[in-house]
């Protein structure tokens, strides 16, 4: 049941070696056992997020939400920015910017109403943070990617439906064909797969 | 169509967590399950049926607002007292019902309702739907349609800049935000969904339009965690979005002087209020769709019910604003006040606010009865009735207290034109033709969360009993709120 | 003022050049009419004079058409271009100049001062030199500027309704009219010309067998015929309200629509206003309420009979003359009133509707109490009358009459029906009718001689007082056409038939064009010292005590209308759509009855009543106004024309059929019929006991503040108790206008408006203003910036409910823009199209508004209007249908007369698009026009003048609104609040100066000043305004 990717795929194309699972435990105590293995360089492919699982791989804390933290704190200002320079200051920019501020008088309001500038602040807050959280995710995972051997190859396809993959790149140090391969037989696997890149 | 019999999962036994998904055991048959109506190669005719109606519909939407372009706003009723009428009541009514989507995907999934995986996806269309009719109004009620842009901040020639004191333009960056988040936080979630029916395609251009679409999602586990983390964010994010948005919409009343909208209940009023239309409209959506999409094994009767408690509990909420109104108006003593709510209730609109009353107030009171909460045809009419209700409570907002205010002299009545109604019926064509290429062409409901919550999911329980994975789940909960 | 102009000169050229500004903006008719593609004589624009005026005449001329933006829309004849090199003296193009000029209305002279910019006359002012007009005007001379840009007005001469031509008529007149006059009736409006009556007296000369009858249905005949017998000869009364101090009326509605309105109104508010803690009563004995009664102290809706009664009781008092035939029985509460309370009146004054009996007694009261020569005094008039209309129509019917000649006047369409004038006029083969309208007469006749419109023609008239004027066209004619005066002359043969001569000939036969007297009386419009009012000799002929009031129970009464008069203003725009006064009704008449009449027959507000007098009859739709008789049914007449003007058409029912001899009241029968007839209100009439009625009463007295002279006499400050302003701190500083050279303020004094509507006329004129047409105002969408609110207090019953039979005062209150220093509908604009400026002026922006209307929402006045449709374009009166507009709507087209209309526009004003908020700017334009004029005389000043005077003050008086102009009643004062001296901030610091409002602090710029009564039993009248 198990092919040798040894003869399907020459070394230099080889992107790695998948192991495939059917239930969560399964993957679950595989990427246990892969990261006590010592490897570094390999992944799980989920249809969904199993729980817990990146711990069991040791994935980092992600960065994500400074990045979010700072782009609500951009947007905060720029509106600041925005509503006095618009409605309260009659400066000319036009050194910086062509843009000229416009004061003018509504309402026997004074010019710099703090209260009227909240809720337009407050929606630009959340705007850009929201916009950091969804664009950092994307820049962090590097999508969109087209093109990865994951995708390529048809068996993996169900990576997405019902199977859970390990894969072990060809990139790690300690990466030897026969060792990873022994190795993932070990996980008790459905199968083993080689990837080309 | 599911054959297997559909268990009643909505009993109340705390040593039983309830059973969310029915008859699935596998994740795979989840999968088949779901995209069934989408990869089935004819939909059911009635698909076809109903988008001919919607579709037609929209396109009168599109006449009527071609003819109102070209020929002013005055072929509506709008007149010198009540300049605002039926658009502005459309707006509130589609932005409101726009509240249901974003607050299930995001307040409830702070909450950890698991219940939520099964209607959030068509719940977020819905708002996106919803917001979309909703920003076509203000946009096409305004006198000079074709200077709308004059609202946003655009460096210009002429040195303009809009007025940062109107709330009306508090409006346009609220809803707009709203939108942005909403659409962000649906594409999200949909993303590992669209990956799944790209590699179940059955044709190339599927492939192709999926494969773009899902970015090249992979379902890798490193993806998947910073996935979540961002999803976590928008969470927090959307929720308090979705409560400033409606406030933000009841500033426009609120934020003015006349009799009937100077009121400090509003905001609080409206955010009651959108949720309870939002849930009221999911609830009309959701029973016909999982009939027509054979998804009753995911949307539950227990989903059902579990929203029947939300609508009555906001529905309250509703019915204490009307008669806090009422008491407030009384008790300040001023005279202009209390003369806009008992005409408001007896003037010449008092049916309006009796229709509003009855369908707002008393019928979600049936709601308490399990009996009314578990039988499909009683919720149906029920969901109706307050979509009904909601609408007319703009309607009484807007119209009743425009129509008499400070000067009896200029007190007027106003009577919506053919144009009007036309519009309005037009923007529900709008949204079902939306609503109905989205069931077909994309992921009815959160495949990969649905699959999350089953208890095959857990890599730590073995068994599928419920019992056994209780204090599992719970610890895990506990786990990720300490932040990972 | 500027120079004199003289438009006579080159009549030839100068005619050709405004035929061909004709054609330019004739509309499609006459454009296929027109014979031939050039208008004869066109070659003589090449020989166009150097007259320096002529020039002017030109630019003005081609400038008007630039304006108007139709040089693409047809080819030109050739024409030389001639640059406009010689300005003529004391003109600027852009400038507007001013003509003194006069009318005649009602057999009146009325004095006006007219804005003519670049060649256009735009605007109607009062003649501040003129008696009866000291500057004010009323809304019918307001609005007849739009007359004369009528696209529907007469263009040419007709003969059996086909084209004919001016020369030929004139050769009819010299070949067929019979000599000496055999057979020829000449029936003409009552004039007040001295020109005119020349040009009578000519042709009578010319043909002594001639029958000459002056008929207009609205003149004063019974008081005519009362004061024949009396003093013998034509007179008429001249009363002064300013020295009357204790005033009774018999119905006479002498503050309403009338030829003497306006110097009524300025006497009767100075009287009005509080010298030494007195002021003048009046007491009203009516019928229908009219604004008179509304203003009145004490106020009795009485049935003709019983008015008979009082007058009989004022006359007699208890003298034991026999009673009158047909008075009835008073309520002791008013003989009581009479006898004692109210004391002597110093002026009885009785209106047109009485019959001459009661006129005669007032003459009599008048004497005996001193009034003649004091607060009353009278005027001997021409009457060239040598016979009544129906013997006229008698002898047409006979054939003793074969030749009618109608001069000016509608008497086809407002004779009295049962004479049958329309019928026979139409039997004769030789008649001619001058008149401005191819109207009902003109259709009955065989020859229309187009009339041109009095900015058209040189003309003269005599004032109420007798001062006679001069007035000075503005223009060329724009068809050609005749004045009256002209059109006679033709007739009597004259040799020189043009107006210029015949009117300074009249002024002094051998006065010539430099002659000074002349140039300062043209310049003037009046002529000093010419006042011949007097005390006429008295050879009384005691009358006999017949009234010829037959007692009914339901009679109808005939009241001229408001707003077209007596028909002739019908196809005036502003007239239609201006809301009348009481009844708030645009577009229609309807037949006003008491709420308890409407309750007996069971009718509601546009319920179709059949009303049937002897024969004929009539449907019109119901109105309930509180203060009407019980079963007297109100009609105003003038409306329901079947001329099918653009405007005129279908609006009103035409109440004339019901007429006869006795002119003014008929008994009738009146049945419901059960149709409901739309009728267009710019009010809302609840009925008293539903919710908003209640709301409505509950806040009235806040509103409208008005207090007893008694009231005010011990507590000055009682304005400001009523109503509680509680006074809340604002949470950030307001704007305190740092800087501000000026602040605008405007006060209005609800003590003397009347409610005449010439503020809202003026308005419209100045801002160009566009009338929206029935189907618009019916769906609330008036476009008036000035409204006039009017509120009906009623006497709360036993249970404290309001009573709608118990009408207990009648608030008329003006409301425009406030200018509000905290202005609401600032705040909520999201384009900050509406904002301060530093004169703190609530400005709107047009070209910036996207009309989100929000402003509209937040203006707790209302007074905001929406451009709802491209309401120039839009013909207001074709009905409109599923497509609210019609076809030419969606095209820019000038057809439809839309370019003639448009030469009235104001150029300082901006005519407003579709999707654009408007409202009142203070009149800005005339704002800065003064504020302009003062910064550079200031430039010029001396580094120590201009010290000084650091905020360049603008003088107190030199800034005035058109509301205030207009204004009779000297009601409306705007000025610079920062000046502590001008008059508006005096009012404005008066203990009788309130804000509606206040307690929003919203701090209006706009202040009114609470208004005062003083009625016999003092406390009663604000018992029930202030609950």
């Amino acid at each position: 049941m198990s092919e040798v990717p040894s003869t399907t795929v020459a070394r230099e194309d080889l992107f790695g070696l998948a192991a495939e699972f059917t239930t969560t435990p399964g993957i679950y105590h595989a990427a246990e056992k892969t990261r006590a293995a010592g490897y570094t360089w390999f992944d799980c492919n989920v249809p969904f997020p199993v729980h817990g699982l990146d711990r069991a791989m040791g994935v980092k804390m992600t960065i994500l939400p400074v990045f979010v933290f700072f782009g609500g704190l951009t947007g905060l200002i720029l509106a600041c920015i925005l509503q006095v320079f618009t409605n309260s200051l009659q400066i000319d920019l036009w050194a910086l910017v062509p843009v000229v501020g416009y004061q003018f008088e509504v309402s026997g309001k004074p010019l710099i109403g703090p209260a009227a500038f909240v809720p337009v602040a407050f929606e630009m807050t959340v705007l850009f943070s929201a916009l950091t959280a969804v664009f950092g995710t994307f820049f962090l995972n590097k999508l969109p990617m087209f093109y990865h051997p994951v995708l390529k190859c048809p068996q993996l396809a169900r990576a997405t439906d019902d199977r859970f993959y390990l894969v072990i790149e060809a990139k790690d140090p300690k990466f030897s064909l026969a060792e990873v391969e022994a190795f993932l037989h070990t996980l008790e696997p459905e199968s083993v797969i080689a990837l080309e890149k | 169509m599911t054959t297997l019999p559909l268990k009643d999962n909505t009993g109340e036994n705390p040593s039983q967590r309830a059973q969310l998904i029915l008859n699935h055991t596998s994740f795979g048959s989840v999968t088949d399950d779901i995209l069934k109506g989408n990869e089935c190669p004819k939909p059911p005719r009635s698909w076809y049926i109903a988008l001919a109606i919607s579709f037609s519909m929209m396109s009168m939407l599109g006449v009527m607002i071609g003819y109102l372009i070209f020929t002013g706003v005055g072929v509506w009723g709008n007149n010198n007292p009540v300049a605002w009428g039926y658009p502005i009541v459309n707006f509130v009514f589609w932005v409101g019902i726009g509240h249901a989507g974003t607050l299930i995907s995001a307040i409830l999934f702070l909450f950890r309702q698991k219940w939520r995986t099964a209607i959030n996806r068509f719940a977020e269309a819905m708002t996106i739907f919803a917001v979309i009719c909703a920003g076509t109004f203000p946009g096409i009620h305004i006198g000079r349609a074709w200077l709308a842009y004059w609202l946003f901040p655009i460096p210009n020639q002429m040195d303009m800049w809009p007025q940062f004191r109107s709330p009306l333009l508090w409006d346009v960056f609220a809803v707009g935000t709203y939108f942005t988040v909403s659409l962000l936080f649906w594409y999200l979630g949909m993303i590992p969904d669209l990956a799944t029916m790209r590699d179940r395609a059955n044709s190339k251009v599927k492939a192709i339009a999926y494969g773009i679409a899902s970015l090249g999602w992979r379902g890798s586990m490193r993806h998947w965690h910073r996935y979540e983390r961002a999803y976590l964010l928008l969470a927090a994010l959307a929720t308090p979005l979705v409560l400033s948005v409606h406030s933000v919409v009841s500033f426009d009343f609120a934020v003015s002087q006349l009799p009937g909208w100077h009121t400090t209940i509003f905001p609080p009023y409206f955010v009651a209020g959108a949720i309870f239309s939002g849930f009221a409209m999911v609830m009309t959506l959701a029973i016909p769709a999982r009939e027509l999409w054979g998804l009753k094994n995911f949307i539950t009767t227990r989903h059902l019910e579990n929203m029947c408690k939300v609508v009555l509990l906001t529905g309250s909420m509703v019915g204490y604003a009307y008669s806090m109104e009422f008491f407030i108006a009384w008790y300040s003593g001023e005279i202009y006040e209390s003369f806009t709510f008992i005409n408001r209730a007896f003037g010449p609109y008092g049916w309006a606010y009796w229709i509003m009353v009855s369908c707002n107030v008393i019928t979600p009171q049936i709601f308490w009865f399990k009996k009314a909460r578990t039988n499909i045809a009683i919720i149906f009419t029920a969901s109706l009735l307050v979509n009904v209700g909601m609408w007319f409570e703009r309607f009484v907002i807007v119209v009743t207290s425009l129509a008499n205010d400070f000067l009896p002299s200029s007190w007027g009545m106003y009577e919506p034109t053919y144009v009007d109604v036309l519009t309005f019926l037009g923007s529900f064509g709008l949204f079902m033709t939306f609503f109905l290429l989205f069931i077909r062409y994309l992921p009815v409901l959160a495949i990969a969360e649905l699959k999350a919550i089953m208890p095959e999911a857990d890599p730590h329980g073995h068994g599928h009993s419920y019992n056994e994975m209780e204090g599992e789940t719970d610890a895990s909960a506990k786990e990720m709120e300490e932040g990972e | 003022m500027s120079s004199v102009n003289e438009p006579n000169q080159n009549n030839e050229t100068g005619r050709t050049w405004w035929r061909s500004l004709d054609e330019a903006v004739a509309t499609e008719e006459t454009r296929t009419t027109a014979p031939g593609e050039f208008p004869e004589g066109a070659s003589d624009l090449l020989a166009t004079g150097d007259d320096r005026r002529q020039f002017l005449k030109i630019m003005g001329a081609s400038m008007a058409l630039a304006g108007l933006g139709v040089g693409g829309c047809r080819r030109w004849p050739k024409e030389h271009i001639v640059p406009y090199a010689h300005r003529p003296q004391g003109t600027m193009p852009g400038n507007p100049e001013y003509y003194a000029s006069c009318f005649d209305f009602g057999g009146i002279a009325q004095g006006v001062l007219v804005t003519s910019n670049d060649g256009r006359p735009t605007k109607i002012e009062g003649n501040p030199m003129h008696s009866g007009s000291k500057g004010a005007t009323d809304a019918f001379t307001q609005a007849s500027i739009l007359d004369l840009y009528d696209p529907d007005r007469s263009k040419r001469v007709t003969y059996g309704g086909e084209v004919s031509s001016m020369s030929a008529f004139k050769d009819w007149a010299v070949e067929y009219l019979p000599k000496q006059g055999k057979g020829t009736a000449v029936i003409c409006e009552p004039s007040s010309s001295p020109t005119f009556h020349r040009m009578q007296r000519a042709f009578m000369k010319k043909n002594p067998h001639a029958i000459w009858v002056e008929y207009a249905p609205l003149t004063n005949t019974n008081e005519r015929e009362a004061l024949h017998h009396a003093f013998g000869g034509h007179w008429v009364a001249v009363p002064d309200f300013s020295k009357a101090k204790n005033i009774l009326s018999i119905d006479a509605d002498f503050l309403g629509a009338g030829p003497m309105q306006v110097q009524n109104t300025q006497g009767w508010s100075a009287g009005r206003k509080v010298h030494h803690g007195a002021m003048s009563r009046l007491l009203m004995f009516e019928t229908g309420l009219s604004i008179t009664g509304s203003k009145a102290d004490d106020r009795f809706a009485l049935s003709p009979a019983e008015l008979l009664a009082v007058a009989e009781l004022m006359a007699f008092n208890g003298t034991g003359i026999s009673t009158i035939e047909g008075s009835a029985e008073l309520d002791d509460e008013i003989v009581q009133l009479l006898k004692d309370e109210f004391g002597t009146p110093d002026l009885v004054v009785v209106g047109a509707s009485q019959p001459a009996i009661v006129h005669s007694l007032a003459a009599k009261i008048n004497e005996r109490i001193g009034a003649v020569g004091n607060t009353v005094s009278y005027r001997q008039v021409a009457n060239g009358s040598n016979a009544t209309l129906s013997e006229v129509v008698a002898a047409m019917k006979d054939g003793r009459v074969t030749t009618a000649v109608i001069v000016g006047g509608n008497p086809a369409f407002d004779a009295p029906q049962e004479l049958g004038f329309a019928e026979a006029l139409e039997a004769l083969n030789a008649s001619v009718c001058l008149s401005y309208y191819n109207g009902e007469t003109s259709q009955a006749c065989k020859w229309h001689v187009n009339q041109a419109h009095w900015l058209e023609a040189w003309n003269d008239g005599t004032a109420a007082d007798g001062t006679t004027c001069i007035g000075q066209p503005l223009i060329e004619a724009l068809f050609g056409g005749l004045s009256a005066s002209e059109f006679v002359a033709i007739l009597a043969g004259e040799k020189v038939t043009d107006s210029h001569t015949l009117v300074q000939t009249t002024f002094n036969p051998n006065s010539d064009k430099w002659d000074p007297a002349w140039r300062t009386a043209v310049h003037d419009g009046v002529v000093a010292n010419t006042k011949t009012i007097e005390k006429p000799p008295v050879n009384r002929k005691e009358m006999p005590l017949v009234s010829g009031v037959t007692a009914s129970a339901q009679t109808v009464l005939f009241t001229p209308s408001p707003t077209v008069w007596d028909g002739r203003f019908a196809n005036n725009g502003w007239m239609q759509e201006l809301p009348d006064t009481l009844t708030k009704l645009t577009w229609d008449n309807a037949v006003l009855l008491s709420p308890a009449t409407a309750r007996a027959l069971d009718v509601k507000q546009g319920d179709m009543l059949r009303i049937e007098v002897g024969g004929s009859s009539i449907e019109i739709a119901a109105l309930p106004v509180p203060g009407t008789a019980d079963d007297c049914f109100v009609l105003p007449l003038g409306y329901g024309r079947k001329f099918e003007g653009r405007v005129c058409k279908g609006a009103g029912v035409d109440a004339y059929p019901l007429r006869n001899e006795n002119m003014w009241s008929a008994p009738a029968k009146v049945i419901k019929t059960g149709i409901m007839y739309p009728l267009a209100t710019t009010q809302m009439h609840f009925a008293v006991d539903t919710t908003p009625g209640k709301g409505a009463q509950d806040r009235m007295p806040l509103l409208y503040r008005e207090g007893t002279l008694d009231q005010y006499n011990e507590d000055p400050g009682f304005v400001s108790h009523i109503g509680h302003v509680p006074h809340s701190l604002s949470i950030f500083e307001e704007h305190q206008f740092e800087g501000a050279k000026y602040k605008w303020g405007m006060s209005i004094d609800l003590s003397t408006c009347t409610g005449c509507n010439s503020c809202v006329a003026a308005c419209h004129a100045e801002n160009n203003i566009p009338i929206v047409g029935k189907d618009q105002v019916l769906v609330g969408r008036e476009m008036h910036w000035l409204r006039i609110d009017r509120y009906f207090a009623f006497a709360k019953d036993s249970h404290g409910a309001y009573d709608g039979d118990k009408l207990e005062s009648v608030a008329i209150q003006p409301v425009t823009c406030h200018h509000c220093e905290n202005a609401p509908c600032e705040e909520v604009c999201p384009v900050a199209a509406t904002v301060h400026d530093i004169d703190g002026l609530n400005v709107m922006v047009y070209n910036r508004c996207v009309g989100t209307r929000y402003c509209s929402n937040n203006c707790p006045f209302k007074v905001r209007r929406f451009n709802y449709f491209d309401y120039f374009r839009r013909d207001p009166l074709r009905s409109t249908g599923l497509l609210q507009v019609q076809p030419d709507y969606y095209v820019k087209t000038q057809s439809g007369g839309k370019t003639l209309r448009a030469m009235q526009f104001n150029p300082d004003v901006t005519v407003r698009m579709r999707g654009v908020m408007e409202k009142c700017t203070f009149c800005t334009q005339r704002i800065q026009r003064v504020k302009i004029a003062t910064k550079n005389a200031w430039v010029k000043k001396t580094d120590a003048q201009k010290k000084a005077d650091p905020r360049v003050a603008i003088p107190d008086g030199s800034i005035v609104t058109a509301c205030q102009q207009a204004c009779p009643a000297d009601a409306i004062v705007f000025g610079d609040l920062l000046d502590e001296n001008s008059r508006v901030s005096k009012l404005h610091k008066e203990k009788r100066s309130y804000e509606m409002l206040e307690e929003l602090n919203i701090k209006s710029r706009l202040k009114y000043l609470a208004r005062l009564t003083n009625p016999v039993h003092g406390a009663t009248v604000v018992e029930g305004a202030h609950h």
